[in-house]
Parts: C-alpha cells; sequence; structure tokens
C-alpha cells in the first residue's frame, strides 16, 4: 500500500471515529451540567452556521441575528402558549416570518455599502428587542414585555410537544440540524449562486460587471440564514423553558454569533463549528468559575482572543488547525513531508 | 396641546440632540478618512466620562476644566489604538475596501474597555455633584439647563473648530486628501497610516469631550457607552457615513424626536420611534440624508 492510500485511510478512520464519537457522547456523558454546555455548544454551531450564510458567504456582517432567534422563540412559544399549535408547526411559521422579515431589511440594505449593513441590522435587532420588551400583550397573545415568556411544563419526555426532562434527545435533535445545516452550507458552496454570493462578497463590483445580480443572492442568503436561524430560536426556547428580550434578542447574543464566526474562520464550513467548539467552553467555563471573583472577565478575554485572531489569524482558526491535521496525517501516514 | 410646552420640548430635543451630535462627530469623522466603523467609540467615550468624573470627583475642578486633561489623554489613547492594534490589520487587509475584520478588532477593544471598568469600578451607576449640576438659566418663559446649554455651545465650538483645521491647516488638508483617495494620497507623499492615527486621535478627543459635557447631568457606568453606540450608529446611518453636518442634523433629529414624541406617549415608546424613522430613512434614502449615492 502506498503512503498516499494510506493516508486517506487514515483520514476516513478518523473521520468516522470522530462521528461515531459525536453521535455517541450521551452514552458516555451523564453530567447534566456538561450535557447542558454540549447541547448549548452545538446550538452555538448551528446558529452561527446559519449567520455564515449571509455573514461569511455573502461577505457582509450581520449583527443583528438575535433578531430572528427571538422571532423564532417568540412566535413557536405565542402559537403553542395561545392556540394550542405544537412547537414542531410552530417553528416553521416562526422561520417563514423570520424570512419575510430578513428580505424585507435584506432588499434596501443588502445593496449598499457593507458599513451600512452591519450599522442597519444592528439598529433593527435593538428595535426588536425594544419592541419585545415594550409589548405585554397583542390581543389573545401574551408576549410578556421586558419579563419575557415562561413555557409551560409537560410532565415526562413528550415529543410531539417537543419537551424533555432528560437531556438526551435535545442533543439529537440540535445535531441532527447542525448536520443539515452544515450540508446545507456545503451544497450551497458548490453551485451556481453559492459561486455567485462569493464572488458577489469579495468583489462586488467585478462580478456585476459580469452580469451577475449580486444583491439578489445576497437577499435569498439573508432569507435562508434567518429562517435557519429562526428555528434555532424555538430550539433555543423549549430547551430553556423560559426566555426573555434582553436575553434572547440582546446585542451580546448577535455579537457572540459574529465573534464565533470570525474566530472559527467566516465563510468556510467548518469554520462555525469550530469557533463555537474554541469559545463556548471558555465562555462557560470563566463564567462559573470566575464571575463572582472578577465579572466581566470572561469578555475581557474574549475581547483579547478576538483581537489576537484578527491581527495574526485574520481568516480564523480553521486555517491554522487544518495545517495541523494535514501534518499529522503526514506523520501517522509516514509520507514525506509535502510543500502545501 | 399647548404652544409653550412643544416649543420648550424643542429646545430640549435640540439640547440633547447637540451632545448626541458631538458624539457621532467622532464616529463619522473616523469613518470618513479610514472608512471603519470604530465599534469601540461609545468605550471612549465611557473613557472619558470615567476620566472627568474621577478629576472632579478627586480635585473638585470645575467639569470643563476637565477637558484640558481628558482631550490629550484620549487623543494619545485614540492614536495609539489606531497605531498598534487597528494598523496591523489595516496592512494585512490593504486590498480589501472595506476591511470587516477591524471592525472586529475595534469590537474586541470596546469589550475589554467596557469590562475592564466593569472589573475597577463595578457596575453602580455615579454621579459626582459639579458647580454646574442642576442650575438653570431663563430665557422668558422657557427653561435651559445650563449643563445642557454649556454643552450645545461646546458642540458649537468643536464642529467649528473641526471644519477649520480640515479647511485651512495642512495635517486637515492631508486627512481630506487621504480620505478621498488613500492611493493618490500616498503619492503625493502623505503619510496615510500618520493620517490614520491622528484622524483617530481627533475622533477619541471628540468622545473626551462629550465625557466631560456629560458628567454634570448624566450617570457614569461601564456600559453607559453602549447606550451611545447604538444612538451614533443610528444618527450616523441617518444623517449619512462619513458627513460632518449629517452627524450634527441626525443628532438634532433625534434628539427632536425623543422630546416632542415625549410630550404625548410613555419615553419607551419614543425609543422604539427613532427605530422606526431610522427604518423609514433607510428605505427611502438608503444614504442618509447628507450621503453621498455614489460611493455607498
Amino acid at each position: 500500500m502506498n503512503s498516499g492510500s494510506r493516508r486517506k485511510t487514515i483520514d476516513t478512520v478518523l473521520k468516522v471515529a470522530l462521528a461515531v464519537l459525536v453521535f455517541t457522547l450521551p452514552l458516555w456523558i451523564k453530567n447534566p451540567t456538561y450535557m447542558q454546555i454540549l447541547i448549548f455548544m452545538l446550538l452555538y454551531a448551528y446558529l452561527t452556521t446559519s449567520w455564515n450564510l449571509v455573514g461569511g458567504f455573502a461577505g457582509v456582517l450581520p449583527l443583528g441575528h438575535s433578531a430572528y432567534v427571538g422571532i423564532g422563540a417568540y412566535t413557536s412559544t405565542i402559537l403553542w402558549i395561545t392556540w394550542g399549535v405544537s412547537p414542531w408547526l410552530g417553528m416553521w411559521v416562526g422561520a417563514f416570518i423570520a424570512a419575510v422579515v430578513g428580505t424585507i431589511i435584506g432588499i434596501p440594505t443588502l445593496k449598499l455599502r457593507g458599513a451600512y449593513f452591519a450599522l442597519s441590522t444592528m439598529a433593527f435587532g435593538e428595535g426588536v428587542r425594544v419592541l419585545a420588551e415594550n409589548t405585554v400583550k397583542v390581543g389573545p397573545c401574551v408576549v410578556g414585555g421586558p419579563q419575557g415568556i415562561c413555557l409551560p411544563l409537560v410532565p415526562g419526555n413528550n415529543l410531539a410537544l417537543f419537551q424533555f426532562v432528560s437531556k438526551t434527545p435535545y442533543y439529537y435533535i440540535i445535531l441532527i440540524m447542525l448536520c443539515i445545516a452544515l450540508f446545507i452550507t456545503w451544497h450551497i458552496s458548490r453551485i451556481r449562486p453559492g459561486y455567485y454570493l462569493a464572488a458577489g462578497g469579495e468583489e462586488p463590483e467585478a462580478a456585476e460587471a459580469l452580469g451577475v445580480n449580486v444583491s439578489k443572492y445576497k437577499v435569498w442568503a439573508m432569507a435562508l440564514s434567518c429562517f435557519m436561524t429562526a428555528l434555532g430560536g424555538t430550539f433555543l426556547a423549549q430547551l430553556t423553558l423560559y426566555f426573555y428580550p434582553k436575553q434572547i434578542l440582546g446585542l451580546d447574543f448577535s455579537f457572540e454569533l459574529a465573534f464565533i464566526a470570525l474566530i472559527g474562520g467566516r465563510g468556510t464550513i467548518a469554520g462555525p463549528v469550530i469557533g463555537a467548539l474554541l469559545l463556548r467552553p471558555v465562555s462557560e467555563f470563566t463564567r462559573i468559575y470566575l464571575s463572582s471573583v472578577l465579572p466581566g472577565l470572561h469578555l475581557v478575554i474574549f475581547g483579547a482572543i478576538l483581537i489576537l485572531v484578527m491581527i495574526y489569524q485574520p481568516f480564523g482558526l480553521v486555517r491554522p488547525l487544518s495545517r495541523f491535521y494535514d501534518r499529522m496525517l503526514d506523520a501517522l501516514s509516514g509520507e514525506k513531508k509535502k510543500e502545501r | 396641546m399647548d404652544f409653550d410646552i412643544i416649543l420648550q420640548a424643542i429646545i430640549n430635543g435640540l439640547l440633547t440632540g447637540s451632545y448626541y451630535g458631538l458624539a457621532a462627530l467622532g464616529l463619522t469623522l473616523i469613518f470618513g478618512v479610514i472608512k471603519v466603523i470604530n465599534f469601540a467609540h461609545g468605550s471612549l467615550l465611557m473613557v472619558g466620562m470615567f476620566t472627568a468624573y474621577w478629576i472632579v470627583k478627586l480635585t473638585g475642578w470645575n467639569p470643563y476644566a476637565a477637558l484640558l486633561v481628558v482631550v490629550p489623554l484620549l487623543f494619545l489613547f485614540g492614536y495609539g489604538l489606531q497605531g498598534f492594534l487597528i494598523k496591523p490589520v489595516l496592512i494585512a487587509q490593504r486590498d480589501v475596501r472595506e476591511p470587516t475584520e477591524v471592525i472586529i478588532v475595534t469590537t474586541g477593544v470596546w469589550y475589554i474597555l467596557d469590562n475592564l471598568a466593569l472589573m475597577l469600578f463595578g457596575a453602580e451607576y455615579r454621579v459626582v455633584q459639579t458647580s454646574v449640576s442642576g442650575q438653570i438659566f431663563m430665557l422668558g418663559d422657557y427653561i435651559f439647563p445650563k449643563p445642557q446649554l454649556y454643552g450645545f455651545i461646546i458642540t458649537a465650538a468643536t464642529s467649528f473648530l473641526l471644519v477649520w483645521f480640515l479647511k485651512y491647516t495642512k495635517m486637515g488638508k492631508a486627512i481630506r486628501a487621504a480620505s478621498l483617495d488613500r492611493d493618490a494620497a500616498s503619492l503625493m507623499g502623505i503619510n496615510q497610516y500618520r493620517v490614520y492615527n491622528i484622524a483617530f486621535g481627533i475622533g477619541a478627543a471628540i468622545a473626551g469631550i462629550v465625557g466631560c459635557v456629560l458628567i454634570p447631568f448624566y450617570y457614569v457606568f461601564p456600559t453607559v457607552g453602549v447606550v451611545f453606540d447604538v444612538k451614533c450608529f443610528i444618527i450616523v446611518v441617518l444623517g449619512g457615513l462619513g458627513s460632518i453636518p449629517g452627524a450634527l442634523v441626525g443628532g438634532a433629529i433625534i434628539g427632536l424626536i425623543e422630546s416632542i414624541f415625549a410630550q404625548f406617549i410613555a419615553s419607551t415608546w419614543t425609543e422604539l420611534i427613532v427605530y422606526v424613522v431610522f427604518l423609514a430613512v433607510l428605505f427611502i434614502r438608503p444614504a442618509g440624508l447628507f450621503g453621498e449615492k455614489r460611493d455607498w
């Protein structure tokens, strides 16, 4: 067996082993706290992957994606509490609303320079938060104002109503959602509109000159991204069973999604996942262990990581990590060092 | 509705709008020259406020005397920030017209500054009693709170000085040249990164001026910058990114909306009206009131 095919075998074995590990993780981990951290990691990976569709591939910087998380969470929850619609159905309604809203916001802003888009999405996100905080009730629907909404508890593990006592079902649901989102991203990066998007993100004028309607594809990406983000919002509502505007519609949430994507590597498929894997534990553990001693330290660390990554690895950590992985494969297969 | 009440609301709105506009002025200057939105702008304002707060608290100076310390300090701070943190990223992204990575670096600076302030000073809201706090000036039946009135005058003076500096000094001309075409300016012998450092320093110094203006009548707390960040972003988009009159007029518009609508509805809803107006402008005139359509 020559070293090239050996390298390939090792690569496949490692990837299969990783997939098996990810899918069997709930069998090994019994501690609900760790499960919760893992679920959040996957949720952030999912949300950031959705963000990446417009933030990465379309080359703009959306800073108000918490609005769509909120639209998803509020829609499915209000539909369930008021009319008894299962969140499994409600999540699609929420996603549809989010996509429509995203399109409406995207049409004027995506034609402008990136700075306008970043600021407009941020202001829009804040506007949605203020609206939610000022709305206590609309007709029969309870929105809850600044207190937010508490979901009524359902006994036991109820698949039909998307509520479980055990953490394991949540883990698998978000894992499957993440896999689908990653597949969509991968697929888009290989079809014509994906190329148009990338071209429009890098050189809008050149792409326009070649007859690509850049802003049309950007609006599509925005709509799809908002759609997927809202689905994650419903998941978040069902997982925590309580949410309020400052948390689910907050600026910090929107920024954290952008940070994860940028540190991981925006515009790449693995970037958001890597970013979430690296940053979520940092933020969880520093918050658990240091926030009582030094409040805000975890955000200082976040800021510092962000600046260092932007200065030394402006394309995100996915590049050095994939180089490292390649070298590891070389070493394992005994292959001579190649020029890469 | 009483005419007097509306006129008083307009006065209040213009006074408030003046320091909103001043806060947005620094942001729009930095954007106009470097083409980068400084997300740390509110945090620089917060640094200016805390510096002024401690000066007044510890020495009992007049809050406007603190300008003598705060302005040079913030200028140096902004100069250094641009020179050490932002410049390397700008150079790495030289070919990108709109370097997003730089926005992210400034966001990192924002997170670090706000949370360092939280660690050092705690989350409580602080007020300091100054020699002008709570004083008013009456003109006929209309009330002008003195700190806000001085703020208005300082805004006018700062804007005038800035325009004069940009128009008539050599450095000001270099800044304008670099903001129009950085490559051509470099070819004319302008050191563009030095120009950027100075523009960023001036932007930061203006944020510091706002900090001093706010001290007599506003709370100081670590996340005070976020309040102004979001307002400034709305103002500069409203007025047109990079436009100096746009920032001032945008500030006045936001101030007027807040104070006039507060006569009719609860103040939490006026905030929403600001966002609605903002989105409406975005649809009708996306480049803002004074923005140039061609470039953005």
